[in-house]
């Protein structure tokens, strides 16, 4: 057989008459715009080479050119499941150059949105992952439920997915109080209803162990050597959490346990995003205790300067570790801003775990990985 | 001429059937999904329960361009949704709808259901093949697995019920569920049954040849307008048959539950059937999808024992009594 | 045994499984029919910047500064300064152009006016099939801000 347009479909290797396909950049499972470039022998894949780029903004570029403020809303569409973790980074880089303090009120609600987020993220981690393996209601019900924080996300900001809350030097707006009651209603249908389902329909079904135990393994080693972080890295034991290992945002106020895995294989890495709804709620309680009063944006000089320096800035995204690598030359606008994306190095474990197993063995590989391309590719 | 005439009539009811059927089932499919997902499923098209959605998706599908990729093997192309339809209307012959109603009370009916049945895998590799894509020779070349595997127990399981009986005609085999049904009895027969026909008519958990978020579409993945509309309504219709052969050896095809036999017998085998199809759907909007190594291994290793093991102790039964 | 183990866990999860499906099929569908019924906006909720009207005299809170068209990171805004026969400037925009395309509804213009002239507004159906239609004029933003259900509170709030 031979492919319209000149390559070859075939290829001959070892005495093996190999496969190329072509999985992406469109295709139903490769999150976004991912291009996988598969070599198989039959069912079983023997190379895979991940092709990015599809989703390329020039975001780094562009920030160059704009003053402080216009940066934190660009950043939301990097990671635009993480998008308060984004602002935060930016803001927590700029704030550090430009010295300006940040009101307590502020910082805590930061974490208490940072956790919303994480929750979020995860529920549609687990409805795509579901969908990745074939099973279609659990997305659907991923979605009543992300739906409902997202309508509190926009009760909160004014937008669903790309808030443009943050700002240098606090929040844009405090909440209503009737809103912290909508939450702890969103938190108890989460921890009661919600969460058990999740893990019965999916989680806990023997076709998804199955299909799950066991694949794309990693070793803490390789993770950590091709530079893994967030649910990916503790999928394979290694209790590697920035909230703990590097605090920011206060963090080491809040009392919380960072869930890890043992083989490495993608239920560890599904599991860990479970468990950490349920951490991210725990911390989400203790931010309503202990809550202060008081303002939530510090006072800031419309035409912001901050001293000529460098900063990096990281937190734990849902997905890993965001980083934020700010040089400033004293103007009002960047010198340069680095964005540290973890599904950009987590995509680099696609050969890795998906290699020398079946097609549905990657796919479900790369969904565990559950890579953003708008923060692979910027 | 009265012969032919009665053909006729037969060959139109039975297409009406298998049309009507599969407009049916496709809105329930999608009604069923919907509520169970917490949807609406169709709304919009004929009235507020959408009931002419399929009607409205064949007209659609008809308008619609018959793409031909490149490449593709012409022959096998065109008529790979025949050989798939074909034998989805054929087994209808001898489907025992009711005490005197069927088509064709074939003395061969279940070996004839069998043999007939397995043709659709050729319709389905003549597509994976013919389509001249990489996605749709994969998924026939895991349908072309998979129906193969599959067949076996499929067939193993029904034996039993044939050595209860002590005949292949199914008009028979509902005859002499009189007193019992034969899933009580053959409860072991009935599950790897309806397991092994899960895969046998592709569906979810064993959505292999098709498996969306892998291989898209599998060996429908070119296919457009009326030729995919083809692919659908034989599918539909395979779903429809095979629970109709699952009540028929199990669930004592048109016999009525005591007390209601007032209703006549074809409802009843109508109803029965539409459980079945009902708790397919359920499944199939349930679980995740097996892998490939893993449906070879339940089918391989786990129904064929099983199966084999339920006819030898149904063998042994007979003889003791 | 192993296997009984499997096959009872196997069993087990895939009763639980139906049995959640079940459980949501009896429970009333949660999907908002869209044109039919439209989810209410939060207070606060915003979708593009749009031009405030004076109540009393009809005209724009719009002085043409420019300070939005400077602190919008995008540059989707761009205002030209009305003059009069002899050149001098007048308080009021000649033209007002808001390129919705590019727009990122981060609330940085109605941030940066001093006059409360700009407010985000709650209407999303602004889809279009040419761009150019994407392009609003001072007028359309008027427009526009009549028909938004003005929420005021959150997200036109003066910071």
């Amino acid at each position: 057989m031979e492919a319209q347009g000149g390559a070859p479909a075939v290829v001959e290797r070892d005495g093996r008459r190999l496969m190329k396909i072509n999985m992406g950049p469109q295709h139903p499972s490769t999150h976004g715009v991912l291009r996988l470039i598969v070599t198989l022998d039959g069912e079983v894949v023997v190379g895979v080479e991940p092709d990015i780029g599809f989703l390329h903004r020039n975001f780094e570029k562009i920030v160059e050119g704009w003053s402080y403020p216009g940066i934190v809303p660009f950043s939301d569409r990097n990671d635009y499941l993480g998008a308060i973790t984004n602002e935060v980074a930016v803001c927590l880089a700029i704030e550090r150059l430009a010295q300006i303090e940040v009101p307590p009120r502020a910082v805590y609600l930061r974490v208490l949105f940072c956790e919303l987020q994480r929750i979020l993220s995860h529920i549609l981690f687990y409805g795509t992952f579901g969908l990745d393996l074939g099973a279609f209601s659990p997305f659907m019900y991923a979605f009543r439920e992300r739906e409902w924080g997202y309508t509190l996300m926009e009760k909160a900001t004014g937008a669903r997915m790309l808030y443009a809350y943050n700002r240098i030097g606090g929040l844009r707006n405090d909440l209503p109080d009737e809103w912290f009651a909508d939450l702890e209603k969103f938190l108890v249908f989460m921890e009661r209803q919600a969460w058990p389902e999740y893990m019965g329909l999916l989680i806990e079904n023997e076709i998804f162990r199955e299909r799950t135990i066991g694949v794309g393994k990693l070793t803490p080693e390789q993770a950590i050597a091709w530079g893994a972080s967030g649910p990916v890295l503790r999928s394979t034991g290694v209790a590697w959490d920035l909230r703990k290992a590097a605090p920011y945002l206060g963090y080491e106020r809040f009392e919380f346990d960072v869930p890890v895995g043992k083989n490495g294989d993608t239920y560890d890495s599904a599991m860990v995003r479970m468990l950490e709804i349920k951490e991210s709620i725990r911390i989400i309680r203790q931010v309503l205790k202990m809550l202060p009063d008081g303002p939530v944006l510090a006072r800031v000089r419309p035409n912001l300067r901050p001293r000529a320096g460098e900063y990096y800035s990281r937190v734990e995204s849902p997905r890993g570790e965001v980083g934020v690598y700010l040089v400033s030359d004293g103007s009002a606008r960047p010198y340069r801003l680095k964005w540290r994306a973890p599904s950009f190095c987590h995509l680099q474990l696609v050969p890795a775990m998906g290699g020398g197993g079946k097609v549905a063995d990657l796919i479900a590989a790369v969904g565990s990985l559950d890579v953003i391309m708008g923060e692979v590719d910027r | 001429m009265n012969i032919y005439l009665a053909a006729l009539l037969k060959v139109v009811g039975v297409l009406a059937f298998v049309l009507g059927n599969a407009f049916i089932l496709i809105w329930a499919e999608r009604k069923i999904s919907g509520y169970m997902q917490r949807r609406y499923g169709p709304l919009r098209v004929g009235g507020p329960a959408g009931l002419l959605q399929s009607a409205a998706d064949i007209l659609k599908l008809m308008a619609k361009e018959d793409f031909v990729p490149g490449g593709a093997d012409l022959w096998l192309w065109w008529l790979a949704p025949a050989v798939a339809l074909v034998p989805a209307v054929l087994v209808y012959l001898v489907l025992p709808i009711g005490r005197s109603f069927v088509l064709q009370n074939l003395s061969i009916g279940l070996v004839f259901f069998a043999s007939v049945t397995s043709f659709t895998l050729i319709g389905i590799f003549m597509a994976g093949w013919g389509s001249n894509n990489k996605y749709s020779l994969l998924g026939a070349m895991r349908a072309g697995a998979q129906l193969f595997s599959y067949e076996i127990p499929l067939i193993l399981s029904t034996i039993g019920v044939v050595m209860l009986t002590g005949s292949l005609t199914l008009q028979r085999i509902v005859a002499a569920q009189a007193n019992v049904w034969f899933v009580v009895p053959q409860i072991v027969g009935f599950l790897v049954f309806y397991v092994a026909s899960l895969a046998e008519l592709n569906r979810t958990p064993f959505d292999l040849a098709e498996a969306e978020s892998e291989l898209i579409a599998g060996y429908f993945t070119e296919y457009s307008g009326i030729r995919w509309a083809m692919f659908a309504v034989a599918e539909y219709s395979n779903l429809f048959t095979t629970s109709a052969l699952a009540v028929t050896l199990f669930l004592g095809g048109w016999r009525p539950l005591p007390l209601l036999a007032f209703i006549p017998g074809w409802v009843w085998f109508v109803l029965k059937t539409y459980v079945l199809v009902f708790v397919g759907i359920w499944i199939r909007w349930t679980l995740p999808r097996v892998r490939i190594d893993q449906l070879m291994d339940l089918g391989w290793k786990f129904l064929f024992p099983v199966s084999v093991a339920n006819v030898l102790v149904t063998a042994l039964v007979l003889a003791v009594r | 045994m192993a296997l009984w183990d499997r096959v009872w866990q196997t069993g087990k999860s895939m009763v639980v499984g139906h049995a959640i499906t079940m459980r949501e099929m009896l429970h009333k569908p949660v999907t908002v029919r869209y044109p039919e019924e439209k989810p209410p906006f939060e207070r606060g909720s915003r979708s593009v910047p749009v031009l405030k009207v004076n109540e009393e005299s009809g005209r724009l809170n719009c002085v043409s500064c420019g300070l939005c068209e400077r602190a919008c990171p995008p540059s989707c805004i761009e205002i030209t300064q009305a003059m009069d026969e002899k050149g001098r400037k007048k308080p009021w925009p000649e033209t007002f152009q808001l390129d919705l395309s590019h727009c990122m509804v981060c609330n940085l213009c109605v941030e940066a006016c001093p006059f409360d002239a700009l407010e985000m507004a709650d209407v999303v159906e602004l889809g279009s099939y040419q761009v150019q239609d994407l392009i609003l004029q001072k007028g359309q933003l008027a427009e526009i801000w009549k028909t938004s259900r003005a929420l005021r509170v959150a997200g036109g709030e003066r910071l």
